[in-house]
C-alpha cells in the first residue's frame, strides 16, 4: 500500500522533475525556476498583441501589485482564524487572527498602496466602491474584535455580528475582484464561494495547529478539516468548470491555468501543494490519528497551495480583446 | 490648469519645415523656456495633413534635437581597419583640423581628376535642407552629369524608373491620383495617400477626403498592409509582375472592349508618329521632326504641323514614305498588346483572370471618355481614373516596363494631368507675384516635355550611350539612370575596365547617408568604399560612418537649421499636386545648434573656399536662381553664409515680400488651375512609344560587342513598347529558395534614420509588422512557423538575416515581407541598435540584378527561410 | 452643459500614430506610457482578409467603471463628461486600472518616473521641463483627460472646442487625415452628433456597458 502511494506521488509530481534537474543546492536557480513557473518569461504575448489578443491583467499582480495578493491572503486567513476561534471561544486564536488581519494584512495593504498616507481617503466612496466598503468592514472588525478580545464576551449578538464581518473580510479580496466586470474570470459567479471556503479552510488550519501546540490536541476538530478540505477541493473544481463555461475571455483564463503558460504553476502549486499533499496528510490522520507535526506540515502546504491558487487566479485574468 | 504656467517665461511657436522624411510638410514647433517641446503642422498651409495635422514620425521629430547621441564635435577615425562591426575608435578633433584635412585631400584629388570625388545628397535622413544645391556644389568641383552622385537608399529608397517616366510623361519627379476629382484609383506597389511617397501627408489628406467621398481604390500589392489594408479591393500579386497585369488590362481595353480616348491619343501622345518596319520614326531630314499622317489631307506631315486638326491624325493604316511602308505607332501597340491575354497574365502574377477583366471594365466605365468638367469657369476633359505606382512595383530588374505598362492605362483613356486623372506634381511653377524666380518646362525634341527642374540629369532629350565613361556612375553608358547604381554593383571594376572609366573614386563627401547598409549586399558596398577617404556630415555616427568613414562632421538637425531654400525648387515633388495654392516653406531654427554642429551648406561653402572653387559655386548659384539684380548676386571672392545668401536671394525670389515671408517662414500664392491640369494647355506629347530605346539599344549593343563585355546585361529590354521580362528574383527561384522576400515602407520610418528616435521606437513595438518579418499564416503553418519564432532568411549568395515571424492573412503566400532597414548595429545610435531586420543586405548585387535601362536594383529576392 | 465626445473615422485613419506621439508631447508622458494608441489587427482569411485599425484612447464613458470603483473619489467625471483623476486624492489602489475594460489607465510609479527616453543617458531637456511644467505624482494613476486644459482654456478665450484647434484635444489637431472629430454630443447640430447619426457611429465594445463617449465610423 505504502509503495503504491509513493508511486502515485511520483506520478503526479512528475512536473516537479525539472526542479530536480536544476541544481537543487543552488538557491538562485531555485528562485529562478519558481519565478519561471509563476511568471513565465517566454510569454508569447507581444506589445503589439495588447488588447488585440486576450490581454493579461497585471496591475494587481506584477511589481508592487504582488503586495495586494499577500494583503488579501493575510486579511482573509486572519479573519478565517478569528472566525473559527470564535466558535471555540479560543482567545489566543482571536488575538492572532485579529493581528494577522489588521497588522499583517493591513501593513501589506499599505505597502501595496501608491500613496499610503492617503489610506484614510479609501473610506470616502462607500456608495459604489467595493474597496471602500471592504475597508469599512475591516475598520468595524478592528473595533468590535478588539472589544471582544478585550472583554472576552461571546454573546450571540456579538458573535453573529463578528461572524458576518469575518465572512465579509474573508470574501473581501475576491469580492473586490469579483465586481470587476472587465475581467470575466474574476467576475465569475464561482469566485465568491471559493473565496469563503479558502479563507475558512486556511484559517481553520492555523486554528487547528494552535490547538495542537497548546496541548489540546484537537482531534475532534479534524472532522471539520476533512470537511473543509473536501469542500475546498470541490469549489476549486466548480470555479474552474463554472468559469470555463461563463464567457470567452474567462475560458481563456482557465485555459491559461490548465494548459497555458501558468499550467506548471497550477499543477505544482494548487494541485500538488494545495490539494494532493494536504489530502495525503488528511488520509494519514483519517479516523482521528492526529499529530501536531502532521498538522503543522499540512498547514504549511495549505498555505503554499492557497497562496498559489490566489496568485494564479489573479494572474490568469485576461481582458477581452477590443477588436 | 495642470500646466504650471508660473514656471513659463517663454512660450512661442516657430514655423518651419518638417525634416523627418523628404516630403517637407509644413511644421511648427512649440518652444517653452528655450526648449522645443511639441511639433504640429501649420493649419494655414496645404503642405501636409488636414488642418494642423502632421504624421507620427513628423511629430516625433522633436527627438532629433534632444538625442544625447548627437555628434557634438568633428571625429576622426584612429583605427585604420575598416569594415562592418569594426570600432572606428573615434577621436575628437577641432573643426579647423577637420576642414584642413578635408580640403587638402580634396585639392590633391582635384588636381588629378575631380571625378574621383563622390558626392551624396541627403535623402537617407530626410530632405531637411536644400534640394538641388548638392548637385550644384558637385558641379562646382567639376563633376559632370551628376554621375558621381550616390544616395543612401538608391534601392529601397529611390525610384529610377518611376522618376524617369515621371519626368518624361509629367515633367515631374513622381505621380499621384487627382484625389479631388477622381473616382477610381489603381495603385501598384505604392502607398500614395496611405503614408508614403512624395508629399505623403498632403496626399493622405486628399485621399482621406476622396475615400470619404466614396471613390474606389484597387491596390495590387503583395501585402494588404498600408496601401492594401486600406483599399476598397486588395489584389494580392507577386512582386515584379505588375507589367503582366497592366499589359493584359491594356490589351483587354484596346482589343476586346475596343474603347479608348482617341482624341487624347491623337493630340497628346507620340502614338501617331509614323514608324518604319524597324520601329524607328521617319523624320524630316532637316528638322529631324517625326512625321504623322493627316487623314483629311491624306498627307504625311510633320507632327507639329498646325494645319492638322487633332481628330485628323491617323492612328491606324499603312502609308508609304520614300518607298518604305510606314505605320502609326498605335497600330503596332495594338498588335503588340494582343499577346498579353488575361489568362497569360494570371499565370504569371497569380491575379485571377476575373479580377483582371473586372478592373479593365471598371477602368473604362469610370474613365467617362469624352466627358468634360467645368472648374472655376474653365472647361477640362474629365477622366476620373488614375493608375499610380512607385517604389514597390518599379523597383525591379524590369522596372521601366513595369512603370510604362502602368502608365499605359492612363494614356489609353486620356487620364493624364486632367481632372480626376493621373497627375504629376505641377510641371511649372510661376513666379511669386512681384518676385522673379520661376520654373517653366520646355518642349523638347519630338514634342516631349523637358521638366522645369529635375534632380540628376534631365530625362529628355535622351543621350546616346557612349564610352569611355567619365565617372564612377558610368551614366555615359547608363543614360537613363536617375541616380547611378554602378558603385554598388559587384562587378564594377570589370565595368570600369571595359568602359574605360579611369576615375576610380578616392573620396566620398557625404551628407547623412547610410549607403553601406541601405542599398544591397553590405559587403559589396564595403569593398568599394573602404579604400576611399570618406567624409560624412551627419547628426549621429551611423553604420556607414562606423564601417568606412574617416572624418565625421557634426551637422545640425532640421530643428536647428536656418535654411531659406528648403522647398523653393522642390515643387515638383513637394507641396500639393492638387489644385491648391502654392506653399513654400523654409526651415527656421527653433533652438541653437547642438554642440559645435554646423549646417552642412556652410561647411560646403567653407570647403569650397579652401579648395578654391567657391567662385564657381557662387556663379552657379546666381545662375540657378537666375539672379539678374547685380546688387543681389553673390560676387566673386565673396564668402557668404547660407543665411546671407538667402537674405539676398529671397529678395530676388519674393521681391518686396521677402522680409515678411522670411519672418512667417513660408510663402503662399495662387496656383492657376491651368498649371495643375496643364495637359491640354501645353503643346507637348507623351513618349508612350519609347523610340529612343531602339537607338540606345544599337549603341549599347555596339559598345558591348566592341568591348567584348561578358556580363549578363539584357539588351532586349531596350524596346519601345512595354513588354514582359521576368524579374531576376523570379528567375532565381527554385525548390530550395522558394520564397520571394520583398520590402515595403512603414509609415513610421524613413529608411533607417527614424530607428534612432525613441518616440518612434516605442510605437514601432506596438505595431505588429514594423519590427517583424511577415508571412502568410497558411504558409507559416505549412513551414512549421508560428508568431514569435526567430528565423533566418537566406539568399542564394550566402547572405542571411535574422528576424521575428509575424503571421498575417493579408499577405501573398509566396512572399515574405520586411519593412526595410532595421537590423542596425552602430554604437552611435543605441536606440536603433538591434531593432527589426535588414532587408537591403539580402539583395544580391550582380549587374544582372539591375534594370539594364534605369539601373533599378531588383528589390525582391529569392530566399529560403528556416528556424534559428 | 455640453457633453464632450469624439468621433474617429476609421475610413480616413491610416495608422500613422500621429495622435499617439502628439499626445505624448502634449502631456510630457514618460517612455512606454500611452494615453492614445492604435490597435492594428486583422479579420477574415486570405485573400479576402481585412486590416483593422482602431485608434483608442480613454472613452470618457458615461457609466465609467473606473469612477465606480474608485474608493477615494479621486477619479471623477466632470459635468461635461470628461473623466479625470485628481492626483491629490488618489491613494494609488489601481482598482480603476484593473476595472477599465479598455485598459486606458497607467500607474505612475517610480520606475516610470525614472525611465529615460535614452536609457542610461540621462533625461533630455524635454523630459526635465516636462516634469516641471506638467508634473505627475508618484503612486497615482494617470490617464487621458481629453486635453481638458485646452478645452477649458479655449472656452475661456471664447473659442469653440471641436472647431478651434486651441480648444480641442491635441490628438484631434494633429491627425493629418482629419480622422478625429471632437465636439458636443448633446448638441444635435454638432459635427460629432451629425456624423454619429449619418454614418451610424458605433462605440467600441458597447456590450461592456460603460457607454463610451468615443464613437467610430467606417
Amino acid at each position: 500500500m505504502k509503495q503504491k502511494i509513493i508511486e502515485f506521488i511520483k506520478k503526479i509530481s512528475s512536473p516537479l522533475k525539472f526542479i530536480k534537474t536544476e541544481k537543487m543546492g543552488n538557491k538562485q536557480n531555485i528562485i529562478k525556476s519558481v519565478k519561471n513557473i509563476f511568471s513565465p518569461s517566454d510569454s508569447s504575448f507581444k506589445p503589439y498583441d495588447w488588447m488585440i489578443k486576450s490581454t493579461p491583467q497585471q496591475e494587481w499582480i506584477k511589481e508592487k501589485g504582488i503586495f495586494l495578493w499577500l494583503a488579501f491572503f493575510f486579511s482573509e486567513i486572519g479573519a478565517g482564524l478569528y472566525f473559527m476561534s470564535m466558535f471555540f471561544q479560543y482567545r489566543l486564536g482571536l488575538i492572532l487572527g485579529w493581528l494577522i488581519t489588521l497588522v499583517l494584512g493591513g501593513s501589506v495593504h499599505m505597502l501595496y498602496l501608491g500613496n499610503p498616507k492617503r489610506f484614510w481617503r479609501i473610506l470616502t466612496n462607500i456608495s459604489s466602491s467595493e474597496l471602500a466598503r471592504g475597508m469599512w468592514v475591516i475598520l468595524v472588525f478592528a473595533i468590535l474584535g478588539f472589544f471582544q478580545i478585550f472583554t472576552a464576551k461571546f454573546n450571540p449578538f456579538l458573535n453573529c455580528m463578528l461572524g458576518i464581518i469575518c465572512i465579509l473580510i474573508i470574501m473581501h479580496g475576491f469580492a473586490t475582484m469579483n465586481v470587476i466586470k472587465a475581467l470575466p474570470s474574476w467576475n465569475s459567479t464561482m469566485v465568491l464561494p471559493l473565496s469563503i471556503i479558502s479563507g475558512i479552510w486556511v484559517g481553520s488550519q492555523i486554528f487547528q495547529f494552535m490547538l495542537s501546540v497548546s496541548g489540546s490536541l484537537a482531534s475532534g476538530f479534524e472532522i471539520w478539516s476533512e470537511l473543509f478540505l473536501l469542500v475546498y477541493i470541490g469549489l476549486i473544481v466548480f470555479y474552474l468548470w463554472g468559469t470555463f463555461h461563463s464567457s470567452e475571455a474567462a475560458k481563456k483564463s482557465i485555459n491559461i491555468l490548465l494548459k497555458g503558460e501558468l499550467a506548471k504553476g497550477f499543477y505544482i502549486g494548487v494541485i500538488v501543494l494545495g490539494i494532493v499533499v494536504p489530502l495525503f496528510f488528511t488520509l494519514i490522520m483519517w479516523g482521528g490519528n492526529v499529530n501536531a507535526g502532521l498538522i503543522f506540515f499540512r498547514m504549511v502546504f495549505v498555505f503554499a497551495g492557497d497562496l498559489a491558487l490566489r496568485y494564479l487566479v489573479m494572474k490568469s485574468a485576461v481582458y477581452q480583446p477590443l477588436i | 490648469m495642470t500646466y504650471k504656467t508660473d514656471e513659463i517665461w517663454e512660450d512661442k511657436w516657430i514655423n518651419t519645415t518638417c525634416g523627418v522624411c523628404y516630403c517637407g510638410c509644413a511644421a511648427k514647433v512649440r518652444v517653452i523656456n528655450g526648449v522645443p517641446v511639441k511639433i504640429e503642422g501649420i493649419k494655414e498651409s496645404t503642405m501636409g495633413g488636414t488642418g494642423a495635422g502632421l504624421c507620427g514620425k513628423g511629430v516625433a521629430g522633436l527627438m532629433y534635437y534632444h538625442d544625447p547621441n548627437r555628434l557634438k564635435k568633428p571625429l576622426r577615425r584612429t583605427n585604420p581597419e575598416k569594415g562592418i562591426g569594426v570600432d572606428p575608435k573615434w577621436k575628437e578633433i577641432s573643426w579647423e583640423e577637420a576642414l584642413d584635412e578635408i580640403s587638402t585631400k580634396m585639392k590633391k584629388i582635384m588636381d588629378d581628376d575631380p571625378n574621383k570625388i563622390i558626392f551624396t545628397n541627403q535623402t537617407m535622413r530626410a530632405s531637411d535642407g536644400p534640394h538641388n544645391q548638392p548637385y550644384i556644389y558637385a558641379k562646382a568641383f567639376g563633376v559632370e552629369d551628376n554621375g558621381n552622385f550616390i544616395i543612401g537608399g538608391g534601392s529601397l529608397h529611390c525610384g529610377n524608373a518611376a522618376h524617369m517616366l515621371g519626368g518624361l510623361i509629367h515633367g515631374a519627379w513622381s505621380i499621384a491620383p487627382d484625389w479631388k476629382y477622381t473616382k477610381y484609383v489603381l495603385k501598384w506597389g505604392s502607398s500614395k495617400g496611405t503614408g508614403s511617397g512624395h508629399s505623403a501627408m498632403t496626399n493622405a489628406r486628399l485621399r482621406a477626403d476622396a475615400v470619404r467621398g466614396g471613390i474606389k481604390e484597387v491596390v495590387f500589392d503583395p501585402m494588404g498592409n498600408f496601401a492594401g489594408g486600406k483599399a476598397t479591393q486588395w489584389v494580392p500579386i507577386l512582386p515584379g509582375t505588375d507589367t503582366a497585369v497592366g499589359l493584359a488590362i491594356a490589351n483587354y481595353i484596346l482589343n476586346t472592349l475596343k474603347v479608348f480616348d482617341s482624341l487624347y491619343i491623337k493630340a497628346k501622345t507620340n502614338l501617331v508618329y509614323l514608324i518604319k518596319e524597324d520601329g524607328t520614326f521617319i523624320r524630316d531630314e532637316k528638322s529631324k521632326k517625326p512625321f504623322v499622317y493627316d487623314e483629311k489631307a491624306n498627307k504625311i506631315k510633320k507632327f507639329d504641323d498646325d494645319s492638322i486638326a487633332f481628330e485628323d491624325f491617323a492612328l491606324e493604316g499603312e502609308y508609304e514614305y520614300k518607298g518604305e511602308k510606314v505605320k502609326p505607332c498605335f497600330t503596332r501597340l495594338k498588335k503588340h498588346l494582343k499577346q498579353f491575354t488575361p489568362k497569360w497574365a494570371s499565370e504569371i502574377s497569380t491575379v485571377p483572370v476575373g479580377t483582371i477583366v473586372q478592373v479593365a471594365k471598371e477602368w473604362v466605365e469610370n474613365a467617362q471618355i469624352g466627358s468634360t468638367i467645368t472648374i472655376e469657369g474653365k472647361n477640362f476633359p474629365y477622366r476620373p481614373v488614375s493608375s499610380v505606382t512607385f517604389r514597390g512595383a518599379q523597383g525591379h530588374s524590369n522596372g521601366i516596363h513595369q512603370v510604362a505598362a502602368i502608365d499605359l492605362l492612363s494614356q489609353l483613356v486620356g487620364a493624364e494631368d486632367v481632372p480626376g486623372g493621373t497627375m504629376g506634381w505641377p510641371s511649372k511653377r510661376q513666379k511669386y507675384p512681384g518676385g522673379h524666380y520661376e520654373r517653366l518646362p520646355k518642349i523638347g525634341p519630338d514634342g516631349v516635355l523637358i521638366p522645369a527642374v529635375f534632380y540628376s540629369h534631365m530625362p529628355w532629350p535622351p543621350h546616346t550611350p557612349t564610352i569611355p565613361c567619365k565617372n564612377s556612375g558610368c551614366v555615359d553608358f547608363w543614360t537613363h539612370s536617375t541616380l547611378s547604381h554602378i558603385p554598388y554593383v559587384k562587378e564594377r571594376d570589370y565595368i570600369y575596365e571595359k568602359f574605360g572609366m579611369k576615375s576610380r573614386p578616392e573620396m566620398v563627401f557625404g551628407i547623412a547617408a547610410n549607403f553601406i547598409i541601405s542599398q544591397s549586399d553590405w559587403n559589396a558596398a564595403v569593398d568599394f568604399f573602404k579604400d576611399m577617404f570618406v567624409v560624412q556630415i551627419d547628426i549621429w555616427s551611423n553604420e556607414t560612418d562606423e564601417a568606412v568613414a574617416d572624418i565625421l562632421l557634426p551637422d545640425v538637425s532640421y530643428l536647428e537649421k536656418d535654411c531659406w531654400s528648403s522647398e523653393i525648387d522642390a515643387f515638383f515633388f513637394s507641396g500639393s499636386p492638387s489644385y491648391e495654392d502654392w506653399y513654400v516653406h523654409m526651415q527656421k531654427p527653433v533652438a541653437k545648434p547642438v554642440g559645435e554642429s554646423r549646417f552642412f551648406m556652410d561647411v560646403y561653402i567653407e570647403v569650397a573656399h579652401r579648395v578654391g572653387v567657391l567662385d564657381k559655386f557662387n556663379a552657379l548659384m546666381n545662375d540657378y536662381y537666375s539672379v539678374e539684380d547685380e546688387e543681389l548676386k553673390i560676387k566673386p571672392n565673396e564668402k557668404l553664409t547660407w543665411k546671407e545668401i538667402g537674405d539676398r536671394f529671397l529678395k530676388w525670389i519674393y521681391g518686396k515680400d521677402a522680409e515678411k515671408i522670411e519672418k512667417q517662414g513660408f510663402a503662399t500664392w495662387h496656383k492657376p488651375i491651368e498649371d495643375v491640369y496643364w495637359r491640354w494647355h501645353v503643346a507637348s506629347r507623351c513618349p508612350v512609344y519609347m523610340e529612343f530605346l531602339i537607338h540606345d539599344k544599337k549603341a549599347v549593343e555596339k559598345i558591348l560587342k566592341d568591348t567584348n563585355f561578358e556580363l549578363d546585361l539584357d539588351v532586349s529590354q531596350y524596346t519601345p513598347l512595354p513588354d514582359w521580362f521576368w524579374p531576376t528574383s523570379h528567375v532565381e527561384l527554385n525548390e530550395e529558395f522558394d520564397l520571394l522576400a520583398f520590402s515595403y515602407r512603414d509609415i513610421l520610418h524613413t529608411n533607417n534614420s527614424t530607428f534612432q528616435n525613441p518616440f518612434i521606437d516605442e510605437v514601432s513595438e506596438l505595431c505588429p509588422y514594423t519590427f517583424t518579418i511577415t508571412m502568410n499564416s497558411k504558409l507559416a503553418g505549412d513551414k512549421g512557423f508560428k508568431d514569435g519564432d526567430i528565423i533566418w532568411i537566406e539568399n542564394k549568395y550566402n547572405v542571411k538575416e535574422k528576424g521575428i515571424i509575424k503571421t498575417m492573412e493579408a499577405q501573398h503566400p509566396k512572399v515574405i515581407g520586411i519593412s526595410g532597414q532595421g537590423g542596425l548595429w552602430a554604437k552611435g545610435r543605441p536606440i536603433a541598435k538591434n531593432k527589426g531586420s535588414n532587408f537591403c543586405k539580402l539583395l544580391p548585387t550582380y549587374l544582372r540584378h539591375y534594370d539594364p535601362i534605369t539601373g533599378n536594383v531588383e528589390t525582391s529576392v529569392a530566399v529560403k527561410v528556416y528556424k534559428v | 452643459m455640453p457633453r464632450w465626445g469624439m468621433v474617429i473615422d476609421i475610413k480616413r485613419c491610416i495608422a500613422c500614430w500621429g495622435c499617439t506621439i502628439a499626445c505624448k508631447e502634449e502631456h510630457f508622458l514618460p517612455p512606454k506610457v500611452f494615453w492614445n494608441r492604435v490597435l492594428i489587427g486583422e479579420t477574415g482569411k486570405f485573400p479576402t482578409s481585412r486590416k483593422l485599425i482602431y485608434p483608442v484612447l480613454c472613452n470618457h464613458c458615461d457609466d465609467a467603471a473606473c469612477v465606480e470603483v474608485c474608493p477615494t473619489n479621486a477619479t471623477f467625471q466632470r459635468e461635461d463628461g470628461i473623466v479625470m483623476v485628481d492626483y491629490n486624492k488618489c491613494a494609488g489602489c489601481r482598482a480603476c486600472i484593473v476595472s477599465c475594460p479598455y485598459q486606458q489607465r497607467t500607474y505612475y510609479d517610480k520606475n516610470i518616473k525614472d525611465a529615460e527616453y535614452f536609457p542610461g543617458q540621462g533625461k533630455t531637456e524635454f523630459e526635465i521641463i516636462g516634469e516641471k511644467l506638467y508634473p505627475f505624482q508618484v503612486g497615482t494613476v494617470i490617464k487621458c483627460n481629453f486635453c481638458y486644459e485646452r478645452v477649458d482654456q479655449g472656452i475661456e478665450n471664447g473659442l469653440i472646442p471641436g472647431i478651434d484647434d486651441d480648444a480641442s484635444p491635441a490628438c484631434v489637431v494633429t491627425c493629418p487625415v482629419g480622422a478625429r472629430i471632437f465636439g458636443d454630443l448633446e448638441d444635435p447640430e454638432s459635427t460629432v452628433s451629425r456624423l454619429i447619426m449619418e454614418k451610424k457611429g458605433k462605440q467600441l465594445r458597447p456590450e461592456f456597458g460603460t457607454d463610451p463617449a468615443v464613437y467610430y465610423i467606417d
